[in-house]
């Protein structure tokens, strides 16, 4: 391996794991559903990205595959089958939280400071770019926020897929030649299926209450 | 360094030449990218010349506040505009200030450009003031904020020492930070110039215009003094931009083949930066006002975190 590739391969690691953290606050910002599936892709794009420049730099073949299933999978199928869904189920289009806007801003902030404040004595060990495993916490951390905020069922299986940006980032940006290959598409198949089952489930949640809105699941306790 | 009077002529000439025709370029490509034909990108020069031939109408409530305006916001912009490097790395008047200066002139031009609104007493005047007051209280800590972090990277305020560090060979080009940093000053550089997420510049809309509100009053001159300050300060928005996040290609020394080489980088920086604004305009519906804080917050926050994590790596 030599150094000036790697280096400026952990640069441009780097720089795309920082653009993965700006979409996940955008995410955050936008309240279009239709917008925040859009922008969701565009992560699972970037992530795609930098498994290709890590499969490049460190001649890991494998995580190649990595990058393809990325991008058949969360780039273009789980996209069109959540608009798909969107479209089926005839939800209104706009987002409703818990917390408002610049509230929920102020959190994401500080849940990011916290993942770099989590982050910062291990990045000395590890040779990839130092910040990434920052972001990659981060992206965790706002992920579990969304969930917790969001009131949709739809918009929680979204949030549940940026937690999940954030686990393959870490896996494959962290470990430097990723994870076994059957581990990631491990992982991989059960994020599909998970959120295809979710989908499902989230049909059947519309149909029985006639909402999306989670909170009314309460009614189920008599 | 000492005042050097050719650059502060060709530098202000740049700036009142070019400032138009940036405005035109925009409004021309956001028309073709709406299957409209759009006017000529020169239009905007006959604008003023046209605005600067016709009488003047004032109400006869105005003071004299309403008549210094025009001046103040035409000022500010082009005295700010000689701060920032645009060709060379030596912006003319870096001796005066950097960072700070060019925000707080940036902000003596809003103050008053607010003040002309309210002057004539006319109840869209003071609408567009007090709504334009409210937004640049948040984006001003972000634009802040944004440029904050790179001047540390950098060492200096002062946005030549910024623009000659960064060309330096410790300067980590384009670090995580600054990824940060310039999402949260692009964001601020669609409310400052008044562009369709936060406001539309197209509208005389009573509903939704901020800027034009504003102006609703002034004619003849003092609306072409504006409308010309308003789009060097765009200019001058969008150099900075590009200049200090992408210092590339930047006379250093004063060579003609330097100076060409600095000329045509620099347009093409512009032209990238203005396709990027046209993009966002035209994709973009424009925000119900009460959500504009919104963005301009996740700006502020975006560029808190820029600037956090500078000190934590």
């Amino acid at each position: 391996m030599n150094p000036p590739t790697s280096e400026s391969a952990a640069h441009v690691i780097t720089l795309l794991a920082s653009l993965m953290l700006v979409l996940q606050l955008l995410l955050v910002v936008q309240r279009m559903l239709v917008a925040n599936i859009r922008v969701f892709a565009f992560q699972s794009l970037v992530l795609a990205a930098i498994a290709a420049v890590v499969g490049y730099a460190y001649e890991a073949p494998h995580v190649y595959v990595v990058a393809a299933l990325t991008l058949a999978g969360k780039v273009l199928f789980l996209p069109w089958w959540l608009e798909r869904l969107v479209r089926q189920i005839k939800i209104e289009q706009e987002i409703d939280a818990f917390v408002n806007m610049p509230a929920s801003m102020l959190i994401c902030g500080a849940l990011t400071l916290l993942a770099y404040i989590v982050a910062r004595p291990i990045t000395s060990l590890e040779r990839l770019g130092n910040n990434t495993l920052a972001v990659a916490i981060a992206l965790m951390l706002i992920g579990f926020f969304l969930m917790i905020n969001r009131r949709k069922a739809i918009t929680q299986v979204l949030a549940l897929l940026t937690m999940e940006n954030g686990v393959m980032l870490a896996a494959i940006a962290l470990t430097t030649y990723g994870m076994p290959l059957v581990v990631e598409i491990g992982i991989f198949f059960h994020v599909v299926i998970a959120v295809m089952v979710l989908g499902i489930l989230v049909f059947r949640i519309r149909e029985t209450f006639a909402s999306m809105d989670v909170s009314k699941l309460n009614e189920l306790k008599w | 360094m000492n005042l050097d009077l050719p650059s502060i002529l060709a530098q202000t000439a740049s700036l009142l030449l070019m400032a138009p025709l940036l405005s035109g370029l925009i409004k021309n490509w956001k028309a073709k990218l709406q299957n409209r034909r759009g006017p000529r990108i020169w239009q905007p020069y006959f604008d003023v010349a046209k605005f600067l031939r016709k009488d003047m109408v004032i109400s006869e409530h105005a003071s004299w506040i309403f008549s210094a305006t025009p001046y103040v916001v035409f000022l500010t912009a082009l005295s700010a505009g000689l701060m920032v490097p645009m060709i060379t790395a030596r912006a003319p008047m870096s001796l005066f200030g950097g960072a700070l200066a060019l925000v707080g002139l940036l902000a003596l031009g809003r103050f008053f450009l607010a003040l002309g609104g309210l002057d004539p007493a006319s109840a869209f005047g003071g609408m567009g003031s007090s709504r334009e007051m409210t937004l640049s209280a948040i984006a001003e800590p972000a634009m802040m904020l944004a440029i904050f972090t790179v001047a540390i990277a950098a060492g200096s305020t002062n946005l030549s020492q910024i623009v000659l560090a960064s060309q330096g060979p410790h300067w980590k080009f384009l670090d995580p930070s600054h990824a940060l940093a310039f999402a949260a000053m692009f964001i601020v550089l669609l409310a400052e110039t008044g562009r369709i997420p936060v406001d539309n510049p197209a509208t005389h809309l009573e509903l939704t215009m901020i800027h034009e509100a504003m102006l609703l009053e002034y004619s003849g001159r003092y609306l072409a003094l504006i409308e010309w300050g308003a789009s060097i300060k765009q200019l001058v928005l969008i150099s900075l931009l590009a200049n200090i996040f992408f210092p590339v290609g930047l006379a250093a020394e004063a060579t003609p083949v330097a100076f060409g080489l600095g000329l045509l980088f620099f347009a093409a920086k512009l032209v990238v930066l203005a396709g990027a604004v046209v993009l966002v305009e035209t994709t973009n519906a424009k925000l119900r006002l009460f959500r504009v804080p919104d963005l301009l917050s996740a700006a502020f926050i975006l560029a808190t975190l820029a600037l956090v994590s500078t000190f934590l790596f």
